[in-house]
């Protein structure tokens, strides 16, 4: 932690570093209880003395292209919309299923048959009741390749969905599934009512009214402009939400909304540009919080490209990269360096970093690592993709590091829509990476590192060994020991190098000091705003 | 005249027929694919295929664009690939708002631009000229991005006040509407008036040079009656002409006023429209841009014979 203002609440401080294992500790034994209580919170932690009512102003500098959670795939329309459609599970913080529209679970021994029970007294914001028949139809239409929603890929394992009673589902795989609770979030889709789609209009009826069970209604969506929502007086949840309405406004330029801030147009906002961030650290009134992400930043070694088929240039290349130096510089220290795994999921999910192979510099060793596989004055061309403002200033401080190892780094920049059809041909070379996960290994890993068909393998790793173990962890439904599968595949991921986790880039808001009690979910999605409260 | 404009007309169908197939090949002539865009980066082939045989992208060119352009022709812009919503109110539901700024931006620059350029063409060489020189410099050479920017921020540090940022129409409020346009309304308008202020003053010099003035002004006519009866009259005819063309380059520089202030108009949609790839949305507002500027220079062309009846429309 390097720049800016340090963190106040001690869930906060969650970040797990090795060398903040001894503060942790400590910390787990001053205020643990209350910090791991929150966390178990759906949607983050409840104010015991929040208060109710009134209008929070919410600025947003991503627009949502639509609010249809069954076919539209851009993350804008999902940070939005899983304040209004909910799913059976919620993905908590430190990457755990937690029941939400749920409210438990048997899996048969087998792992084939999950027998899920369902909350009682969950309306849809159309009034009626939700029922199992409500929850079959919802994943049913969700996971029908006709469909077409970009969600069915995840839910592919699913042989059939049942409503057993008014209050039970039997979900059928035909491969056991241990991530199959987190595939049952609220990413895609959410629990609609029976028939949602037989309307012609259903799915752009998405952008005018809300059918979901979650805490806000759709009050408006007027697309360039502003989306507001209205608290659901019928949640479910006793005393939840605590706001009378957000109003959402789209802001496309950070210096407006850095101007709306500083102004108290805008009560919240999260800012990606460190220059932005440092613009309003210090303005009286407003106050800056960090929080974990399950973002990463990534330098991917496509095999396809020669020489980084061959593992010892890719380990010489990891030996060469100063990780810390590419975070300060990129994202001006709002970031945390990471090993194989994201921060927010470290803890429950990651090898330790001290087990992982070529995470330190080691420039003579990667020269000779170089020289035996007779690349000892490598040129190399990484792509950087136009609009990343944080790829800039990384790839010339990495063109630093590998002129050590005597690598000549060039560095070309592509237009996002390029970079997608390259990397989805598998073609993406040498690149940096931008990306983010649901907060479970099997999704993080499983698509991009598995070998094809059954995997994407966009990086041409083709790790039999790997490859091995992801399904393993996929089989897997035993919490512990899919945590030890999981780590030895990272073990793997680090000693072979198909990609370089470089940093994951801290989700950094900015509120008002008159909204309270307001957390940051590590996906980036908004759940947080079905907790904030506005001080008198 | 009837004749005229009828020809006028169909020259402007066949222009507009052209410039129908320039705006559909453009769009798809953006780099990156539209359905792996739409469906992330991990995307599913399967899912791919399927969308793009719901989209029509499986299609050859030409079929694509005659399905569209048969459509157009019964009034039917599409539907947005991205939110879901019809083209054609939504483009003209942003057209009005871009219209807006663009006719009170007019009447701003003609207003500041037009009185400066006289000044300045009277006084030539003299401190008046001089000074509004230093003006029309600054606000040629000041990108809008930049004016917009200095200008939001220093109200807001010197007033403590920004624009509120849900726009409200005219019939909302028009209190509202005006506070929102303020700003942007002014980085545009400096630019064109620094611009109006410029071509006047160099029409007013050399009308001030022509024999016919020297003439007057020997006989003993003043100044004044001069410039009001016979100069004014003379750059009437271009002053119209660069308003057309002003009228244009406002539409062009809306797309950063309206994204730099949070405004619904039609550049922000064509931005958006672009970053989503979400062609029936690019082609209907690019459409609509280039119907735009040619019932501009129409309506500029109209103009010349009721304002000179040497001007013959035929």
């Amino acid at each position: 932690m390097s720049v800016g203002v340090q963190p106040s609440h001690p869930r906060r401080r969650r970040w797990r570093g090795a060398a903040q294992a001894l503060a942790a500790a400590i910390a787990l034994t001053i205020a643990a209880l209350p910090a791991r209580a929150a966390t178990a919170d759906l949607y983050g932690p409840k104010a015991a003395d929040a208060v109710k009512g009134g209008t929070l102003t919410f600025g947003s500098l991503v627009e949502p292209p639509g609010l249809d959670p069954y076919h539209q795939a851009a993350d804008g329309r999902i940070r939005f919309t899983v304040l209004m459609y909910q799913g059976l599970f919620y993905e908590s913080e430190t990457g755990q299923a937690v029941p939400l529209l749920a409210t438990g679970y048997e899996v048969s021994p087998d792992g084939l048959v999950y027998t899920i029970k369902l909350r009682d007294g969950v309306k849809f914001h159309t009034g009626q009741p939700m029922t199992a028949k409500d929850v079959a139809y919802s994943y049913n239409y969700l996971r029908d390749p006709k469909n077409g929603s970009p969600g069915a890929g995840d839910l592919t394992l699913i042989q059939s969905i049942d409503a057993i009673d008014d209050a039970t589902v039997r979900i059928t795989l035909s491969k056991p599934n241990g991530a199959l609770p987190m595939t049952l979030g609220n990413k895609y889709g959410g629990v609609v009512p029976a028939g949602y789609f037989d309307a012609a209009d259903a799915k752009q009826a998405f952008n005018t009214k809300s059918v979901g069970t979650g805490p806000f209604k759709l009050a408006e969506f007027k697309p360039n402009s502003h989306l507001a929502l209205v608290k659901n007086d019928a949640y479910w949840e006793a005393g939840a939400p605590y706001l009378d309405r957000i109003n959402i406004l789209f802001i496309p330029n950070s210096a407006s909304m850095i101007v709306a801030l500083r102004n108290k147009r805008v009560d919240l906002a999260l800012l990606t540009r460190p220059q932005d961030i440092q613009q309003v650290v210090k303005a009286p009134g407003l106050v800056m919080e960090r929080w974990p992400s399950l973002n990463q930043k990534a330098l991917d070694l496509g095999s396809e490209l020669s020489p980084l088929g061959d593992p010892r240039v890719r380990q010489a290349i990891a030996l060469s990269i100063d990780k810390d130096e590419i975070m300060r510089a990129a994202v001006g220290g709002y970031g945390k360096v990471i090993g194989t795994m994201v921060p927010a999921m470290q803890d429950a999910w990651g090898a330790p970093l001290d087990q992982l192979a070529n995470q330190k510099v080691d420039i003579e060793k990667a020269k000779k690592l170089l020289a035996d596989a007779g690349h000892s004055d490598l040129k190399l061309t990484l792509t950087t993709i136009n609009g990343y403002d944080w790829m800039d200033p990384a790839a010339v401080t990495m063109k630093q590091q590998l002129a050590k190892a005597g690598i000549d780094l060039n560095i070309q920049r592509v237009d996002l829509g390029v970079w997608i059809k390259n990397f989805q041909s598998k073609q993406m070379g040498f690149t940096f990476n931008d990306w983010a996960t649901q907060p479970d290994p099997h999704l993080l890993y499983y698509r991009h590192f598995h070998k094809a068909p059954e995997g994407a393998d966009f990086r041409n790793w083709n790790n039999a060994e790997a490859s091995a173990l992801l399904d393993k962890g996929l089989g897997e439904t035993d919490q512990a020991k899919r945590k030890a599968i999981y780590v030895d595949f990272q073990k793997i991921l680090a000693e072979s190098v198909p990609t370089v986790m470089l940093f994951s880039a801290d989700h950094v808001s900015v509120r008002n000091e008159n909204v309270m009690n307001y957390t940051q979910h590590p996906t980036g999605w908004f759940f947080g705003l079905a907790r904030a409260y506005i001080k008198k | 005249m009837g004749g005229y404009l009828a020809r006028r007309l169909a020259a402007s169908a066949v222009t507009a027929f052209v410039a129908s197939i320039a705006v559909f090949l453009i769009v798809r002539a953006v780099p990156g694919d539209v359905v792996a865009q739409m469906l992330g980066q991990v995307s599913d082939p399967q899912a791919a295929a399927s969308l793009r045989g719901f989209l029509g992208l499986d299609q050859p060119v030409w079929i694509q664009y005659g399905r569209w352009i048969s459509a157009v022709f019964s009034g039917d812009l599409g539907t947005s690939w991205t939110g879901g919503r019809p083209v054609g109110p939504a483009v003209f539901d942003a057209f009005l708002v871009t219209l807006e700024i663009g006719l009170l931006t007019l009447a701003l620059a003609t207003i500041v631009g037009v009185p400066l350029g006289i000044v300045s063409g009277i006084y030539e060489g003299r401190w008046p000229d001089n000074l509004i020189q230093i003006f029309n410099l600054l606000g040629l050479a000041a990108p809008v991005f930049w004016t917009g920017l200095m200008l939001l921020v220093a109200v807001s540090s010197f007033a403590g006040w920004s624009p509120p940022l849900i726009y409200a129409s005219p019939a909302e409020s028009l209190w509202d509407n005006l506070s929102i346009l303020m700003l942007p309304i002014l980085s545009l308008g400096l630019l064109q008036a620094a611009a109006y202020s410029q071509f006047v003053r160099q029409n007013v010099v050399t009308s001030l040079n022509q024999d016919y003035v020297r003439t007057a002004r020997a006989k003993g006519v003043t100044i004044r009656i001069l410039f009001f009866t016979h100069i004014l009259k003379n750059i009437l005819i271009p002053l119209i002409t660069f308003m057309g063309l002003v009228l244009v380059q406002i539409l062009g520089g809306v797309v950063i006023v309206e994204t730099l202030f949070s405004i619904p108009g039609l550049g922000r949609l064509l931005i958006s429209a672009i970053e989503t790839r979400d062609y029936p949305m690019l082609q209907g507002a690019l459409l609509v841009v280039v119907v735009t500027a040619m019932a501009v220079n129409l309506i500029i062309d109209l103009l010349y014979s009721v304002i000179d009846p040497r001007v013959r429309l035929s």
